[in-house]
């Protein structure tokens, strides 16, 4: 009938290839469909999918997903490394798994909207040291008292330099303020660059100059603590505005962007690890993750660390961490047990204190031993005592362009602009948001 | 008789052919009075695919600046509040200011230096083809190598050019100064953009009889003359259609600006391609999908505004 139907006259044919392509076109979509469907519990075997962020440790991981899936045949991992899926996965509802990520404001934005799992009663949750577990819940603990993630690895950053230098001009490691500055003028008398500027990519700028002298001088988590309780009701002569508070840390900033080499503003973070690597300055204002870029470009630099001073109380000196990752399970896993098992071998000494040996960062667990890579050991006792606090920068929302803010600041000089533009900003921000 | 001839006339039709003609009939009725179908069957997939991928994410867009949705999680309508505080906010006002002035000055840039690269290229002059080629090269090359490339320039070859020439104000980068980097993104973009524009400028000179210039000649016209009495009211349509393709795509400005200057130095150029993109990484979702409503708005009144001078001007896109 139907083939009498297509070999027949023409509009019936016309519409039964219609009806035929429609039918090829929904067999096509099938497929696609059966994709977004997550991987579950197949013959017994649990599949669990694991995001993290970091290209560069793609290997490391590897090895910890076979050696955990050799003790635990039942539970097959699978890693992602595209943290570009994260929030797509979330509007599909087909996240991860087990999820690690850098910890500041995006992701505890993810937090207040309940993406996470609570792990408080996770017994791995009591290895962790609370003071960095701490670095996570000032940003807001969901429904007040979960623990949405838990630190694996610390990143702490201070000033980067070249102990080749340091040692040929005699200079010492500055504990204080005035030191450094007396560091910088001898750098300068002698020809050479005391700082390296990279101030053509921004976010160095409010990586380093910014954050440093802001954290160095006043207490960042209470500042935000009490501008977030302000909301949207801030101004800049209110006594929690930037105005208000970040006044006295502006001229530190502008004195140590003066101690960069000349034409700063046209080099970038690649120029800079170059130049630095080659020993054409003798400070420069990255953290850790710069290390491997420097040892690349000069196997032989002798490199150290040391917390950048901003009073001159060495008491007073302290380093900039960021939670560089932190373990979190999605809240609507269907396999609860399984990822809790993974994130419970993560934190495993054997695992989570070797990642950070080897990746120039420090461990969260509280007995970890003390850190003995030159390169950083200088920053140690600063994260041991808990002298350190989360940059400034990473605070704000990323839809204020902080970086651009900074720029703007260090090439135009006007501080008093600057602040009310951040003022703005945040009261902007916050209006848009509290509704 | 009367009945045998009738039945002479209709009885081929009624006997064997009857369901093949009568169709037949009515095709031909059709093909004359009505469009072909199969214009329809051309017509409806790309419709459908337009509809699909562009008009309904962009109507889901407009739905969306009326809530504080996030990109993700929860999510409430908050009416207009958005477009409000849009207006409030000097960062935006000045991503438009930006695009604007941007966007008229490359025009006109653009369109005198591809006029003149056209009458150089029309006129009868060695190695013509070759010549073309070269010029041609930059529409070849993706725009964002281009600007990455323009931006080691102006960074380190510039720079140390200068100094050792001695002139002290390009001796930094241009693309580090706040008052002069958007002259770079319009150098590079008017380089990159020149030869489209030419091309068409080409077609429309070649469309240009001889026998009006042997004429002026005649007459003794100089050749300034006639290229503003003749050239350029005989292809002006060309000119009206550079303007407003060139005008059109520089207001949407973003992979140069990212390539060269990323919206620095400050916030110095930012154009509103770039903030519209920040909402979808910076949480801001709704608020930047407002902008992206409200620059639609404004892009749709200067296109019916130059579809009007097009008519008017009898020139059709």
């Amino acid at each position: 009938m139907s083939a009498a139907a297509l070999s027949g006259n023409a509009p019936i044919g016309r519409r039964a290839l219609l009806k035929f392509a429609g039918l090829a076109g929904a067999a096509a979509m099938l497929p696609l469909s059966g994709c977004g469907a997550t991987p579950g519990t197949q013959n017994g075997l649990t599949t669990l999918r694991f995001m993290q962020n970091k290209p560069e440790v793609v290997a490391y991981f590897n090895q910890v997903i076979k050696d955990f899936e050799a003790l635990n045949p039942d539970i097959r991992v699978i890693q992602d490394f595209n943290e570009g899926n994260f929030v797509p996965g979330l509007v599909r509802n087909d996240p991860p798994d087990v999820v690690t990520r850098g910890f500041a404001q995006a992701t505890a934005d993810f937090v207040k909207k309940g993406i996470f799992a609570d792990l408080s009663d996770m017994q791995v949750a009591a290895t962790i040291d609370p003071k960095m577990q701490e670095l996570i819940s000032s940003w807001g603990q969901y429904n007040g008292n979960e623990v949405s993630a838990l630190p694996f690895s610390l990143a702490a950053a201070g000033v980067i330099y070249n102990r080749d230098i340091f040692e040929a001009k005699g200079v010492a490691v500055p504990t204080t303020w005035d030191e450094f500055v007396a560091a910088c003028e001898t750098f300068k008398a002698a020809g050479i660059a005391p700082i390296y500027g990279t101030y053509k990519d921004p976010w160095t700028l409010s990586q380093g100059m910014f954050d440093y002298v802001a954290g160095g001088s006043l207490d960042v988590a209470e500042f935000f603590s009490r501008l977030t309780a302000r909301g949207a009701d801030i101004s800049a002569d209110a006594p929690e505005s930037f105005a208000n508070n970040f006044g006295p840390a502006l001229p530190k900033m502008l004195q140590l962007a003066s101690f960069a080499q000349n034409g700063a503003a046209s080099k970038n973070y690649a120029d800079g690890n170059a130049a630095f690597a080659k020993g054409q300055a003798a400070m420069y204002l990255q953290g850790p993750w710069a290390l491997s870029q420097l040892v690349a470009a000069n196997k032989g630099i002798r490199l150290g660390s040391f917390p950048l001073p901003v009073t001159n109380n060495p008491e007073d000196t302290k380093a900039r961490v960021n939670v560089d990752m932190a373990l979190a399970i999605t809240r609507n896993t269907p396999n609860m047990a399984a990822a809790q098992r993974f994130v419970n071998y993560l934190l495993e000494p054997s695992v989570v204190n070797t990642y950070n040996e080897k990746n120039a960062a420090f461990s969260p667990l509280k007995d970890a031993p003390a850190v003995d890579n030159p390169q950083i050991s200088g920053l140690g006792a600063s994260v041991k005592e808990a002298r350190y606090y989360q940059g400034a920068g990473t605070y704000l929302p990323p839809s204020v362009p902080l970086n651009n803010y900074v720029q703007s600041f260090v090439y135009g000089k006007n501080g008093e602009q600057f602040l009310a533009a951040l003022d703005d900003e945040w009261r902007r921000v916050a209006e848009r948001t509290a509704v | 008789m009367t009945t045998t001839s009738r039945v002479a006339q209709t009885a081929p039709p009624a006997g064997r052919n009857t369901p093949t003609s009568a169709p037949a009939k009515t095709e031909t009725f059709r093909s004359k009075n009505r469009i072909d179908p199969a214009y329809y069957w051309m017509m409806v997939p790309v419709l459908a695919l337009f509809a699909f991928f562009i008009t309904l994410p962009a109507l889901v867009g407009v739905f969306f600046s009326l809530t504080n949705y996030a990109g993700y999680g929860d999510w409430k309508f908050i009416g207009l509040s958005n477009y409000v505080n849009i207006f409030k906010d000097p960062a935006v006002l000045q991503s438009y200011i930006f695009t604007f002035v941007f966007a008229l000055t490359t025009t006109v840039v653009v369109n005198i230096v591809a006029l003149a690269i056209a009458l150089g290229l029309n006129a009868k002059i060695k190695w013509r083809t070759g010549i073309r080629t070269v010029f041609f090269i930059p529409m070849v090359l993706s725009a964002l190598i281009v600007s990455f490339v323009f931006n080691y320039l102006f960074s380190n070859t510039l720079p140390v050019l200068a100094e050792r020439f001695g002139v002290t104000p390009l001796a930094t980068s241009i693309l580090a100064n706040e008052n002069l980097a958007w002259l770079a993104i319009v150098l590079v973009t008017v380089w990159q953009a020149a030869p489209g524009a030419t091309i068409i400028y080409l077609a429309g000179l070649q469309s240009v009889p001889s026998e009006v210039y042997e004429a002026a000649d005649l007459d003794g016209a100089g050749s300034f003359r006639q290229f503003l009495s003749l050239t350029l009211p005989l292809i002006l349509g060309y000119l009206v259609i550079n303007v407003i393709l060139g005008f059109k795509g520089f207001l949407g400005a973003y992979e140069i600006i990212v390539g060269l200057t990323g919206g620095g130095p400050g916030m110095a150029t930012q154009s509103v391609a770039m903030r519209i993109f920040s909402g979808f990484t910076g949480g801001d979702y709704s608020y930047q999908m407002a902008n992206a409503v409200i620059y639609f708005l404004i892009t749709l009144l200067i296109s019916v505004i130059q579809l009007r001078l097009i008519q008017r001007r009898g020139v059709s896109l």
